[in-house]
């Protein structure tokens, strides 16, 4: 999953930043004000945005109303110091998904975060099954027929983003894009050993293959 | 007149003893008058029997036939008691042959007072007494020719009072018993009055009781607002409470303003410590977390340093706070304000420029006149370009009180902005100030420092030019 965070306050932002990549394993882009942010947000697909309300250059409200309008349908978490109920009608009219007031808990904002993500794609529960497979997003465990998987912190993301979009063709530029935040080179071969190291994991004294590949296009994840 | 447990002071209470005692008093006057009136006038009536009857007595008084003029009474005629149930005494003496006649009822051993007036009163074994000596009444039965010399006479007439002193008496029980019966009707009357004079009192503490921080209006009814003697009460309430309502506006503004500044430093710190909680860390990680969250306490700390700088100097300004202040020199305070910023300014390589028209003096505490220019002088400092100047020119203004300005040549302010800058809280662009370290407060203070000198702060700017602010101190009084 990659989440962009649009906050003027750099330390703010670099605390948000590492709790999301920490707890969640999510990547993480940082906008520090209403510009850099609409720009990211429309030249990327994010899964997420943390937006602040009160930000230089452009203010939060009209940042999200330009990016509903050229058609982004990421979910947005807006953070505010208001809590007024009129600013929170607006947000939300907005198009605004959800908000948090400061100072907030950082707890908070992830289990927040990950919500709208799940939801964003269509899953009410945090616990994704697809066949016998089970990934729960809240404490990133994965288990097969009732049988706990080791994973490593990659594998794991891969399989995370694949487990949102079951049965849907994701291609290896798609995967590189919400794995990966600005600051990584990609290299669309590393996505090869993960899926590799995934299906030797999973597949592993299961009679069916859950990860496959489609020739020149991408990976599906079906039962 | 105060029941227990009632206050102290009371205008009922008062009246009311008012009204009851000086009715009271008046029925007591009435009556001791009455009685006085009755008595006198009463006393004035026997006496004028007393005299008839005593002439008539004197009248009694005939010669006899002989020749030299002796004297007899003839009291077959003696006339009936004043009182007829209570028998008078009278007594006649020549002035030759001393005691003539006298009742028969005459006490043995009363003595006649030599002195006094004619009319006197007495008691005697147990009685009261009114009495009456007529000296030198000449006998009237006497005829032209006569050769003898003629006899004058003392005649003393006493007649009881015991009727007189019972009529007095039924007469102020008559005072009395009616006194008491018009007390009876003044006094309820009185107190149904008074009760309902101060009606409108009570309608105005049970209408200014209901007045609270969410319900500012002191709503009156009509029977009050049209009593002469409450306008001015009312009146002043309101004013009171119009200003009170504007001074609690103020400060909860101020606090609404303060709190929501202060959640976004105070959510800097939170997240920072979270983040640092969220697992296990290195020592350098913890040091570095630690270390930043001092870094955001000071801020924090700073902030509120601020805020409560802020709040002192806009309580000054509402009239909150007096000193005793001394003539200082204006001009040496911009002096010592440009000394102090000079470190910042030499760091930006910015030049600092005085024009000075000798010692301008003005009432004040230096260290306000100081931070007023400080805050000034290093928003000047901020907003101009490395290598840029700032002019400041010390002045005597038109009113005659004195003008300050500060001229930089940055980049100015955006003409949307200019109206708010004196605002608390006000930043035209947060990341600027931000990375400034600014709290939008400095000119906040600014004004409410000039304002509560009685003076006048004003911006003008000219985007890409450059912005003046202009001070302008009243005339010392």
């Amino acid at each position: 999953m990659r989440v962009l965070v649009i906050e003027d306050e750099p330390r703010l932002a670099e605390n948000v930043a590492r709790s999301l990549r920490e707890s969640a394993g999510y990547a993480v882009d940082i906008a520090h004000d209403g510009q850099e942010g609409l720009f990211m947000a429309e030249s990327n697909d994010y899964d997420a945005v943390l937006l602040d309300l009160m930000l230089p250059q452009m203010g939060g409200l009209q940042l999200l109303r330009r990016m509903r309008r050229a058609g982004q349908r990421a979910p947005v978490l807006v953070v505010t110091v208001r809590d007024e109920k009129e600013s929170v009608v607006a947000l939300l009219n907005a198009g605004a998904d959800d908000y948090l007031t400061k100072p907030f808990d950082l707890g908070e904002l992830l289990a927040r975060t990950k919500a709208l993500i799940r939801r964003g794609k269509g899953h009410p529960s945090p616990v994704l099954a697809v066949g016998d497979l089970e990934l729960n997003t809240v404490d990133r465990s994965v288990r097969r027929g009732g049988r706990p998987i080791g994973l490593t912190a990659m594998e794991y993301r891969v399989l995370e983003y694949l487990a949102h979009r079951p049965k849907a063709v994701v291609s290896k530029t798609e995967l590189l894009e919400h794995l990966y935040d600005y600051n990584w080179e990609k290299f669309s071969n590393v996505i090869e050993v993960y899926i590799s190291g995934l299906r030797r994991k999973l597949d592993d004294g299961s009679a069916r293959q859950l990860i496959h590949t489609l020739r020149g296009q991408g990976y599906i994840l079906q039962d | 007149m105060t029941a227990p447990g009632a206050t102290h002071n009371s205008i009922k209470g008062w009246l009311i003893t008012i009204v009851v005692l000086s009715q009271t008093l008046l029925a007591a006057g009435l009556l001791v008058t009455g009685i006085l009136y009755t008595h006198r006038q009463m006393l004035s009536t026997l006496d004028n029997h007393i005299q008839a009857h005593a002439m008539s007595v004197a009248a009694l008084v005939r010669y006899t036939e002989a020749a030299n003029g002796a004297l007899y009474f003839d009291d077959s005629l003696v006339p009936l008691s004043v009182d007829p149930s209570r028998p008078d005494w009278y007594a006649v003496w020549t002035e030759h042959s001393g005691l003539l006649t006298r009742s028969a009822n005459w006490p043995a051993g009363f003595e006649i007072p030599r002195d006094g007036p004619d009319h006197w009163s007495f008691r005697w074994a147990n009685t009261g007494y009114r009495g009456l000596r007529l000296f030198r009444v000449p006998v009237l039965d006497r005829e032209e020719g006569d050769a003898f010399h003629p006899e004058v006479l003392t005649v003393v007439y006493a007649s009881p009072t015991a009727r007189l002193d019972q009529q007095v008496q039924h007469s102020g029980i008559y005072i009395a018993v009616s006194s008491l019966l018009l007390l009876a009707v003044t006094i309820p009357l009185a107190l149904w009055g008074i009760r309902r004079g101060l009606l409108p009192l009570q309608e105005l503490a049970e209408r200014a009781a209901l007045v609270s921080t969410q319900a500012w209006e002191l709503r009156l009814p009509e029977e009050v607002q049209q009593v002469k003697e409450l306008r001015p009460l009312t009146e002043s309430m309101t004013t009171m409470l119009d200003r009170l309502r504007h001074s609690f506006d103020q400060q909860r503004e101020f606090l609404g303003n303060s709190a929501h500044e202060l959640k976004t430093p105070v959510a800097v710190l939170k997240s920072t410590l979270q983040s640092l909680l969220q697992r296990p860390r290195t020592l350098d990680e913890y040091r570095a977390g630690i270390e930043h969250s001092l870094e955001d306490l000071e801020r924090l700390d700073q902030l509120l340093q601020w805020i409560l700088r802020l709040a002192r100097a806009e309580q000054w300004a509402r009239g909150a706070l007096r000193r005793d202040l001394e003539t200082i020199d204006v001009t040496a305070t911009c002096e010592d304000a440009i000394e102090r910023i000079r470190h910042l300014a030499d760091s930006r390589t910015t030049t600092v420029r005085l024009s000075k028209n000798g010692p301008v003096p003005f009432r004040a505490d230096p260290e306000d006149l100081q931070l007023i220019w400080i805050n000034l002088l290093e928003n000047a400092v901020r907003y101009s370009p490395p290598g840029g100047s700032i002019d400041v020119a010390v002045s005597w203004g038109n009113s005659g009180g004195a003008q300050i300005t500060f001229e930089d040549h940055g980049s100015g302010i955006d003409p949307a902005h200019l109206p708010h800058v004196f605002e608390r809280f006000y930043r035209g662009d947060p990341s600027r100030n931000r990375a400034t370290g600014g709290f939008g407060l400095g000119l906040a203070i600014v004004k409410a420092l000039v304002e509560a000198y009685g003076g006048m702060i004003t911006a003008d700017s000219t985007p890409g030019k450059g912005t003046r602010m202009t001070v302008v101190l009243p005339a010392s009084r």
